[in-house]
C-alpha cells in the first residue's frame, strides 16, 4: 500500500502540470480578451463585419453622429456632417483606425474584462462618447475645402479642445463609392487617412514662423536687421529663390511678406543646432502625440543633421526634408496664442456609461511651455501685423486674426501643384481658437487656404460669439 | 491525517447547489418557447429530485458523511443540463434519461465493489466484452464528422470507446491487483494496445490518447515499472510519427493547430469562435442563452466550455477546471488508506483519465492542444459520455473506506 501511495504522489505532478495549463489559458484569454472580443466575427457586436450594437458619439451640442438604430449604425441625418466628421466618427467597418468607433472600441461597446459585453446584453447599447467636436463648424470647413485633398483643424489653444477636423477625401458611409478600392486615377488616395492626426506635410513658410522664433530667442538685434532680397540669394553653394524682389526690408516686413532670402540668411545665422533645439522644444521630432491615450498622431520632423548651409536656407523657409504633423504644428501655433503654454489637444470629452456613470472625462493638460512669454508675445505681434497688413483684416473681419501662409514646394517636377498652407488664431478673448488649413496641389495659399480658413473663423464667430 | 479532514456541510452544500439549479431552471424556462416548457420543467425537477433521493437516501439509510464526489458530479452535470436544455430543448428529456442511467450505474458499480474478490474475478470477461465491442465498433460504426465511434441500435446512438472507458480502468486495475509481476503488466498492455488499436482505426484520436494516458498512470502506479513504461511511451511516440507519416489526412486534421488565427474561417473556426466568445462572456457571462457560441457546430459537446465561458462567465468555467483536480487528489489523499490496490488503482486512474480529458476538450478549443473533439466530462452533451463519466466516479467514490463502513454492506 505505500509504494501504491507514493506513486499516487507522482500525480501531483499531472495535476501541477493541468494547473499550469489552466493558468496559461487564462492568461491568454485576459491579456487578449480585448483584441479576441473586439474581432468582427463577434455577433455580441458585429454584423456581417460591421459594428452594429454600440454607444452614440454626440458633438459638443449633443447632435448625435452616429448610434444604433435597429440593430445597425446610424449615422447623422446631415449628409455634409456625415462626410465631414467620417475620418473621426470612423467608419462602421473599422476601414478608419483612427476614427473614435475604432479607437474607442472598448468604450463604445461598454466592453470590459469583468463584465465582457453584459452590458450591450442589458441596455441594448454601449457607453456614449461626447466629443469636443462642432458638428457644424466641420460641415463648414468641409464645404470650404470642396473637392480639395486636404485637412482642416481647429483647436480651443486654451483648453485643448479639437472643435473642428475634417480631412479629405472623404466619403458618405451610406454611399460608399463602388470605385473606392479598383480606382487608379488618385481620387480616393488615402481616403481612409485622417490627415490631421496622421498627415505629413511639407511646411513651406509656415515654418518661418518656427525660424523667427529662433531668431527672436538667439538673435538679441534682429528688428534692427536689415535684410536685401535680389529674388534669390546665395546661401552656401548655391542659391534660395524668393518669390518676389523684394529690396531692402527688416524682419517684421520680411515676415509680412514671406521673403525667403530674409529667411534663409536667418536660418544660417541662427545655425542648425538653434533652429532644432526650438522645433524640438515645440515637439518636432518627438513621438507624436496620442489624442486621448487612444489616437496616434504621426510627429513633424526636421532632420538638420547632415545639413549643407544650403540645406539650412532651404530648410529655414520650410523646405529640405522638414516635415509636419497639422495635429502638432496647430498645438505649437495654438502655444503662441496662448502666452507661450502649450496644452495638449483633445477630442473625447466625456465616456458615459448607459447607466449615466461618467468613466472618462476629456481634460487640459498642459504640456509645458513652448516659448517664453515675451518670446510668445512678440511672435503675436508679428503674426498680427501679417493679417493686418498682408492678408487682410477683411477677410477675418472682427476676429483680430493672426497667422502665416504657405505654399510648400513638394515635388521638383515643375508640373506637380505645390500645397498651400495656413497657420493662424484668434486673439480674441471669446473665441480663443487657432486653425490650420492644409490644401494639397493648388495654385497658391492665398487662393486657397485662406480663403477657407476665412470662412471656417466666421463661422465661428458667429456661432460663438455674441 | 485523514481524521483530520472535515467533510464538506451537506446540506449547505446542497441548498447552494440547488439554488443554483433553480436559477439555471427559472432562466431556462423564462426564455424558451411554449412547446419545450414542460420538458425542461419536468426534466429538471426529475432531476432535482434524483438528487435529493440519493443524498437523502445515502445520508440516512447508509449512513454516509462524505458526499464530496457526488456534489461536485451533480453541480458539473445540472450545468450540463442546463447548456443542453438551452440550446436544444428538444435533447432535454433523453440527456436527463441518460443522466439517470449514469447515476444508477455509479450506484450499482459501488455497489458491485463492495468486495474485491467478484472484481477480481470478472476482469477476464469484462476484458473480453470490452475488445468485442471495440471489434464490433471498428466494423459496424458509421462516421460521424470524421470519427468512426458510433453505433445505431433501434434509433439510439451509442458510442462504445465511452463505455469501454469504464471497462479499461476496471480491467486495469483489477487485472494489476494480484500479481507484481511483468507478466501481469504485459497482459495488460496487450488489452491496452487492443484497444487504443481500435481507437485508431476508427478514427478517433482524442480517445486513443486518452486511453493511453489511462494505461500510463495504471501501469506506473502498480508496477512502478518506469522503465518498461519509458520503452511503451517511446514505442507509441514512434507509432504516432509514422501514422503521421504514412497518414497524411491525419496530420492535416491538426494542421490549424498553434496558429487557428490564420485558419479564422476554415480549420479555426471552432477554436477561434470559443475564444472570442469566451472573451465575451467577462467574469460573470452574458447570462444562459444570450451566447452566440452556442450557434457554433458541436457548442454543446466540443466546444461547451466555451460556452460556460460565454454565458456562465470566467469564474465558473474556472471553478468547473477546478473540479476535476478535486477529484484527482480526492483520489490520491484517499489511495493511502484504500482497502486495496484495485481501489487504489481505479480512482486515481478514473480521476486522471477525467482530469486529463478535460485537459484535452478545453486547451484542445483554446488551441493550447490540437483539437481532438473529446467531451468535457459531465458537462459535454451526450449520453455515453455521462453515463461513462458517473461510472468512473464509482471508483473515485469506492476508494474512501467511509463509502462501505455503514448500513450493513460491509463491515
Amino acid at each position: 500500500m505505500k509504494s501504491i501511495s507514493r506513486r499516487a504522489l507522482v500525480l501531483y505532478s499531472i495535476i501541477l502540470l493541468f494547473l499550469a495549463g489552466c493558468g496559461l489559458l487564462f492568461f491568454n484569454l485576459i491579456s487578449h480578451s480585448e483584441e479576441w472580443a473586439m474581432n468582427k466575427a463577434n455577433k455580441h457586436l458585429y454584423n456581417s463585419g460591421s459594428l452594429a450594437t454600440a454607444g452614440d458619439i454626440l458633438d459638443v451640442n449633443g447632435e448625435i453622429l452616429v448610434t444604433t438604430k435597429n440593430g445597425s449604425r446610424s449615422y447623422n441625418d446631415d449628409k455634409s456632417i456625415r462626410i465631414a466628421t467620417l475620418h473621426t466618427v470612423g467608419d462602421s467597418s473599422g476601414y478608419i483606425a483612427s476614427g473614435v468607433q475604432s479607437a474607442f472600441k472598448n468604450e463604445i461597446t461598454g466592453y470590459s474584462l469583468k463584465d465582457g459585453v453584459y452590458n450591450l446584453q442589458r441596455y441594448g447599447k454601449g457607453n456614449d462618447i461626447t466629443l469636443t467636436l462642432n458638428a457644424e463648424i466641420c460641415k463648414v470647413a468641409y464645404n470650404a475645402l470642396g473637392n480639395y485633398k486636404g485637412t482642416v483643424g481647429v483647436m480651443n489653444y486654451k483648453t485643448g479642445e479639437l472643435i473642428c477636423i475634417v480631412s479629405t477625401p472623404s466619403f458618405d458611409v451610406y454611399n460608399k463609392p463602388k470605385d473606392i478600392h479598383t480606382d487608379t486615377s488618385g481620387k480616393y488616395e488615402g481616403i481612409y487617412m485622417n490627415r490631421f492626426f496622421s498627415g505629413l506635410y511639407t511646411p513651406g513658410s509656415t515654418f518661418k514662423i518656427v525660424t523667427a522664433a529662433c531668431a527672436v530667442e538667439n538673435i538679441p538685434d534682429i528688428y534692427e536687421k536689415e535684410f536685401v532680397c535680389n529674388g534669390k540669394i546665395q546661401v552656401g553653394e548655391g542659391y534660395v529663390i524668393c518669390s518676389a524682389t523684394h529690396g531692402k526690408i527688416n524682419f517684421e516686413e520680411a515676415l509680412n511678406k514671406s521673403c525667403n532670402c530674409a529667411f534663409a540668411k536667418i536660418a544660417e545665422e541662427v545655425g542648425n543646432e538653434a533652429l532644432t533645439r526650438t522645433a524640438e522644444r515645440i515637439g518636432f521630432n518627438g513621438l507624436g502625440f496620442v489624442i486621448n491615450d487612444k489616437i496616434n498622431c504621426s510627429n513633424s520632423k526636421l532632420d538638420l543633421s547632415n545639413a549643407k548651409l544650403l540645406d539650412l536656407g532651404w530648410a529655414g523657409i520650410g523646405q529640405y526634408t522638414t516635415l509636419i504633423n497639422p495635429c502638432q504644428m496647430l498645438t505649437a501655433i495654438s502655444s503662441i496664442a496662448n502666452k507661450g503654454f502649450a496644452v495638449s489637444p483633445y477630442l473625447v470629452s466625456q465616456i458615459q456609461t448607459p447607466n449615466g456613470r461618467e468613466i472618462l472625462k476629456g481634460e487640459t493638460i498642459e504640456l509645458g511651455q513652448y516659448f517664453t512669454e515675451m518670446v510668445a508675445d512678440e511672435l503675436n505681434v508679428l503674426l498680427r501685423s501679417n493679417v493686418k497688413n498682408r492678408y487682410g483684416d477683411n477677410l477675418f473681419p472682427g476676429i483680430e486674426m493672426c497667422g502665416k501662409t504657405g505654399t510648400a514646394e513638394i515635388s521638383d517636377n515643375s508640373e506637380a501643384k505645390p500645397n498651400g498652407l495656413f497657420v493662424g488664431y484668434s486673439q480674441r478673448e471669446d473665441m480663443p481658437f487657432a486653425i490650420i488649413v492644409i490644401v494639397e496641389n493648388t495654385n497658391s495659399s492665398m487662393s486657397s487656404a485662406v480663403p477657407i480658413a476665412s470662412k471656417v473663423m466666421k463661422a465661428i464667430k458667429n456661432e460663438y460669439t455674441q | 491525517m485523514l481524521k483530520k479532514t472535515r467533510n464538506v456541510n451537506l446540506y449547505i452544500m446542497l441548498f447552494i447547489i440547488t439554488l443554483f439549479q433553480l436559477v439555471c431552471l427559472f432562466t431556462l424556462l423564462f426564455k424558451a418557447e411554449d412547446e419545450h416548457r414542460l420538458n425542461i420543467f419536468v426534466s429538471f425537477a426529475l432531476y432535482i429530485l434524483v438528487e435529493y433521493l440519493y443524498f437523502i437516501g445515502t445520508r440516512l439509510i447508509l449512513k454516509r458523511n462524505g458526499f464530496e464526489v457526488e456534489l461536485i458530479a451533480f453541480l458539473l452535470t445540472s450545468v450540463g443540463l442546463t447548456i443542453t436544455a438551452s440550446v436544444y430543448p428538444e435533447a432535454t428529456m433523453k440527456q436527463f434519461i441518460a443522466v439517470v442511467i449514469g447515476i444508477m450505474g455509479f450506484v450499482a458499480l459501488q455497489w458491485f465493489m463492495r468486495e474485491l474478490k467478484p472484481c477480481i474475478a470478472l476482469r477476464i470477461p469484462v476484458a473480453v466484452i470490452a475488445v468485442g465491442l471495440m471489434a464490433f465498433a471498428v466494423v459496424f460504426a458509421e462516421y460521424t464528422n470524421g470519427a468512426r465511434n458510433w453505433i445505431y441500435i433501434g434509433g439510439i446512438s451509442v458510442q462504445p470507446s465511452e463505455l469501454v472507458k469504464v471497462a479499461f480502468v476496471f480491467v486495469g486495475a483489477a487485472s494489476l491487483e494480484k500479481l507484481q509481476s511483468n507478466k501481469s503488466l504485459t497482459k495488460f498492455i496487450v488489452f491496452a494496445f487492443a484497444c487504443v488499436g481500435a481507437l485508431f482505426l476508427m478514427h478517433d484520436f482524442g480517445t486513443a490518447l486518452i486511453f493511453f494516458f489511462t494505461f500510463v498512470v495504471i501501469s506506473f502506479m502498480r508496477s512502478g515499472d518506469v522503465r518498461t513504461i519509458l520503452i511503451v511511451c517511446t514505442v507509441a511516440l514512434m507509432g504516432g510519427l509514422l501514422i503521421l507519416l504514412f497518414r497524411p489526412y491525419v496530420a492535416n486534421r491538426f494542421a490549424a493547430y498553434g496558429h487557428v488565427w490564420e485558419y479564422f474561417d476554415t480549420s479555426g473556426y471552432q477554436q477561434t469562435r470559443t475564444m472570442i466568445y469566451s472573451a465575451s462572456g467577462g467574469l460573470f457571462g452574458v447570462g444562459i442563452g444570450n451566447g452566440h457560441l452556442r450557434e457554433v457546430f458541436a457548442s454543446t459537446e466540443d466546444l461547451v466550455f466555451g460556452v460556460v465561458c460565454e454565458e456562465f462567465g470566467m469564474i465558473m468555467a474556472g471553478a468547473i477546471l477546478l473540479s476535476y483536480v478535486a477529484l484527482l487528489v480526492y483520489s490520491i489523499r484517499h489511495a493511502k488508506y484504500a482497502r486495496s490496490t484495485f481501489y487504489a488503482i481505479s480512482a486515481c486512474g478514473a480521476s486522471a483519465l477525467m482530469l486529463f480529458q478535460a485537459a484535452l476538450n478545453v486547451f484542445g478549443v483554446n488551441d493550447l492542444l490540437p483539437l481532438t473533439g473529446v467531451t468535457l466530462p459531465f458537462v459535454s452533451r451526450g449520453g455515453s459520455s455521462i453515463i461513462c463519466c458517473w461510472m468512473l466516479l464509482a471508483f473515485i467514490k469506492a476508494v474512501d473506506r467511509s463509502t462501505y463502513r455503514y448500513g450493513g454492506v460491509r463491515q
